[in-house]
């Protein structure tokens, strides 16, 4: 097969980080001149993709072409070299340099004279020749997100690259600001560049992309011109064949037991959230969860689930709007590494993390002590004692003792976010039964999960969250997958 | 008060500031750049050593150069720590200050009592400047001075000029703001801190060995007497711009020129109260100048791995 009219191939790219694959034999071919989308869900390998792309990472195996020759990218400077360049998901500009400086940081010769005049000017014709609106002047940290993006993506395309890629770009941006952007793209391409998109939501790719490619858990599971392929067929390539699997038991095992419904205990009235940033986070929210139930949430990573959740658990505060909480509530974040323990302290010292900010006086050891262990017995955590560290956990049991930790107080309330996120299946079905039970045994859960079986098998009704906005679906794996990419 | 006296006083900010002004500088460098080098104590004081030992085997000038090759040495050993095994920048820094200024004090004593070292060596020439070092006021001070403070003149502005005006600037500053950033538009963070570092520590061994060559001609143990750390004081106070540091050492030199002042005005203030003036000065300035914002955002933190 000859590259010609590909300005950019990777060919069967393997790529492993420890035990798991990130990337498995995927394959990704875009069309000179044409806007790519490259769609897949959370871990799909997407970014490790672009990562590779732009000789940030070396594939173990596979190969990439530009223009139909074989290159190899030793670092990152290599790629940008040759013209690929990449506006990250976090966005690498420093915040307390102007436009300018910013953009002059991207040439390739360090001992080049810096002058502000030229440098501003520079970047006021690129702006101007693309066509976006850019202030050269203005200090990056001053400048709105979409702003910001629109400054990247002038340091991109400084170096006259032909290939662009941009991971998520919308994520960050209003609805608007995203219609503007994709607008803006679809001409960019136009002139011949070559534009690759990642991104969550399939209406903006099946509204502006030329071409498709979906990655499904490191491969790739579709590749095709947008005109010859359908929604319902890049959802189904998204998703993937859904299997209930072993999930299903966490349900089975505890509905038996479920009480019936208590009063409302979590609430959140017309509550939204706006960032530091000034992005809107979450629009205007209502939501009520009652002792005895389980409230799964879904969304794309960005979606607003983060702040939703949190705001539930009480650790932010709504813009405006209110949030009804109870005395207690546990919190099980989706990093537990870095969120939930710390792994150099022993398990007596993470367990007194829990409510520290309103303890005074001296610390109550011998109590706390008492806390772990009946927590390790009533959890069943195993492979350490009191006084191990919490690194000496594996991570189901990590997991395990933050549950047993959060519950330790009999909360009103418990939020949970992918609890069983890097758990195996046995671990998985623990924590996911302990979780129910805390439902039946009364308390107003929530639980967000990047799974949706796992999200059907938990829970007793189903939110999602899309760019901000926050709906109830039916409890059916098809409507949940929609309404994650914007399809109701 | 008697125009000798102001001449005098005028002339002792200077010779006070000169020091400070050149590991003020080199500071402000590495500090633009993301590292906190407080082992800039230990460059002097190995700057001086050096500059003393130079100036015995061949002469002032030579002497001042080696300073400057001491210090960029002793900042290699720092930039090893911090940049090839990514050690913690204020832990290597304090012991790398304590290194320099050990190290350099028993070298001393070992040569002094092998008999192979001078009590005295010569200092560097005084060269008025023709027209200038007859202006009122401040032509002596600024203008009758050996060639390493004219060096300064220089430097202050070149300096400022490749922060501000040259992509690599651009990128130094980038690197103390943002690594991230510099890495991800190719270029290597790790090897422009070490450049700031070496540049940092060639300035400190400098300022250490105006010390000797440029002011007292002699060597003693502890002569750095903490001005690697008044340095960095002033870089804060300086706001991280050379205007700034320039500003700094102008006034901590003349608060150490008190010490004349006080003499040759025969005030009844204790002389150890005087003595302490700068270090006092310190203090009282970080309490006026607290809360800035204006710190680069990565400074002191360590590059993450592959960087």
């Amino acid at each position: 097969m000859s590259g010609e009219g590909f300005a950019l191939e990777l060919r069967g790219i393997t790529k492993r980080f420890g035990a798991t694959a990130a990337l498995n034999d995927a394959s990704l071919a875009v069309r000179s001149g044409s806007l790519h989308m490259l769609l897949g869900e959370n871990g799909a390998g997407k970014t490790t993709f672009l990562n590779i792309a732009t000789g940030n990472l070396q594939p173990d195996t596979g190969a990439i072409l530009l223009n139909g020759q074989p290159v190899v990218w030793r670092h990152r400077a290599d790629a940008l070299a040759a013209g690929l360049s990449a506006v990250s998901q976090h966005f690498s500009l420093v915040p307390a340099m102007t436009v300018a400086e910013n953009v002059a940081l991207a040439g390739p010769r360090l001992g080049a004279k810096y002058n502000r005049r030229e440098a501003e000017d520079t970047v006021r014709r690129i702006a101007n020749n693309v066509g976006l609106d850019l202030d050269p002047a203005a200090m990056v940290g001053d400048l709105s997100v979409a702003a910001q993006q629109r400054a990247e993506i002038v340091k991109a395309i400084a170096r006259n690259a032909p290939v662009l890629m941009l991971d998520e770009p919308t994520a960050v941006l209003s609805p608007p600001d995203a219609a503007e952007l994709l607008l803006w793209l679809r001409g960019f391409v136009s002139s011949g560049r070559t534009v690759v998109v990642i991104t969550h939501r399939i209406r903006e790719a099946m509204g502006y992309g030329d071409e498709v490619t979906v990655l499904r858990r490191g491969q790739t599971a579709l590749s095709a011109p947008i005109s010859s392929t359908s929604e319902q067929e890049v959802v189904a390539a998204i998703l993937g064949a859904t299997d209930t699997g072993p999930l299903a038991f966490a349900r089975q095992h505890s509905t038996a037991v479920r009480q019936t419904l208590g009063t409302s205990v979590l609430a959140l009235h017309a509550a939204s959230v706006i960032d530091a940033g000034g992005a809107r986070r979450l629009r205007t929210t209502s939501l009520e969860v009652r002792g005895g139930e389980v409230v799964g949430v879904a969304g794309v990573e960005g979606a607003g689930q983060y702040q939703l959740l949190r705001l539930l658990a009480g650790r932010i505060s709504p813009t405006s709007g209110r949030v009804t909480l109870p005395p207690s509530v546990g919190f099980v974040p989706e990093d537990r590494h870095r969120d939930a323990l710390i792994a150099d302290f022993s398990l007596v010292e993470n367990m007194a993390l829990r409510g520290i900010e309103a303890r005074r006086g001296v610390m109550p050891w011998a109590h706390v002590a008492l806390q772990v262990q009946s927590a390790i017995t009533a959890f069943d955590v195993r492979g350490g004692d009191v006084r191990s560290t919490a690194s000496a956990l594996s991570g189901g049991n990590q997991q395990k003792f933050v549950l047993a930790r959060e519950l330790a107080d009999a909360p009103q309330a418990l939020v949970v976010e992918n609890p069983t996120r890097g758990l195996d299946v046995r671990a998985s079905q623990e924590i996911l039964t302990r979780v129910r039970d805390s439902a039946a045994a009364g308390s107003a859960v929530v639980m967000y999960s990047s799974d949706i079986n796992e999200l059907l098998a938990t829970a007793d009704r189903v939110v999602v969250c899309f760019a901000g906005e926050v709906y109830e679906t039916t409890l059916d794996s098809d409507a949940i997958g929609r309404a994650m990419v914007g399809v109701r | 008060m008697p125009t000798a006296v102001l001449d005098g006083f005028l002339e002792a900010t200077v010779r006070s500031a000169t020091p400070l002004a050149f590991a003020a500088l080199g500071e402000l460098v590495a500090e633009r750049s993301g590292v906190m080098n407080i082992g800039l104590e230990g460059a002097i004081a190995a700057g001086a050593l050096a500059a003393f030992l130079g100036a015995q085997i061949a002469g002032p000038e030579i002497g001042f150069v080696a300073g400057g090759v001491a210090g960029a040495l002793v900042a290699a050993v720092f930039a090893f720590f911090v940049l090839a095994l990514r050690s913690q920048q204020i832990i290597v820094g304090a012991a790398v200050s304590m290194l320099g200024i050990g190290l350099s004090a028993s070298i001393h004593r070992a040569m002094v009592s092998a008999g192979a070292s001078t009590a005295q060596v010569q200092t560097l020439a005084s060269l008025p400047v023709p027209g200038l070092s007859t202006l009122p006021v401040v032509g002596d001070a600024l203008f009758a001075q050996p060639i390493s403070t004219y060096l300064l003149y220089f430097l202050f502005p070149l300096t400022g000029w490749v922060l501000y005006h040259t992509v690599f600037g651009v990128a130094l500053r980038a690197t103390g703001e943002r690594p991230l950033a510099v890495v991800a538009a190719g270029h290597s963070a790790a090897k422009i801190q070490l450049a700031a570092l070496i540049f940092g520590g060639v300035l400190a061994g400098l300022g250490g060995a105006t010390l000797v060559v440029a002011q007292t001609g002699t060597f003693s143990d502890g002569m750095s007497a903490g001005r690697g750390f008044i340095a960095i004081a002033i870089v804060a106070l300086g706001r991280w711009t050379p205007r700034g540091v320039v500003v700094g050492v102008l006034v901590f030199g003349a608060v150490s020129a008190l010490q004349f002042l006080a003499q040759a005005m025969a005030w009844n203030v204790p002389y150890t109260l005087v003595l302490a003036s700068p270090y006092v000065l310190t203090l009282a300035a970080m309490a006026i100048f607290r809360g800035s914002r204006t710190a680069p955002a990565a400074l002191g933190q360590p590059l993450d791995g592959g960087l």
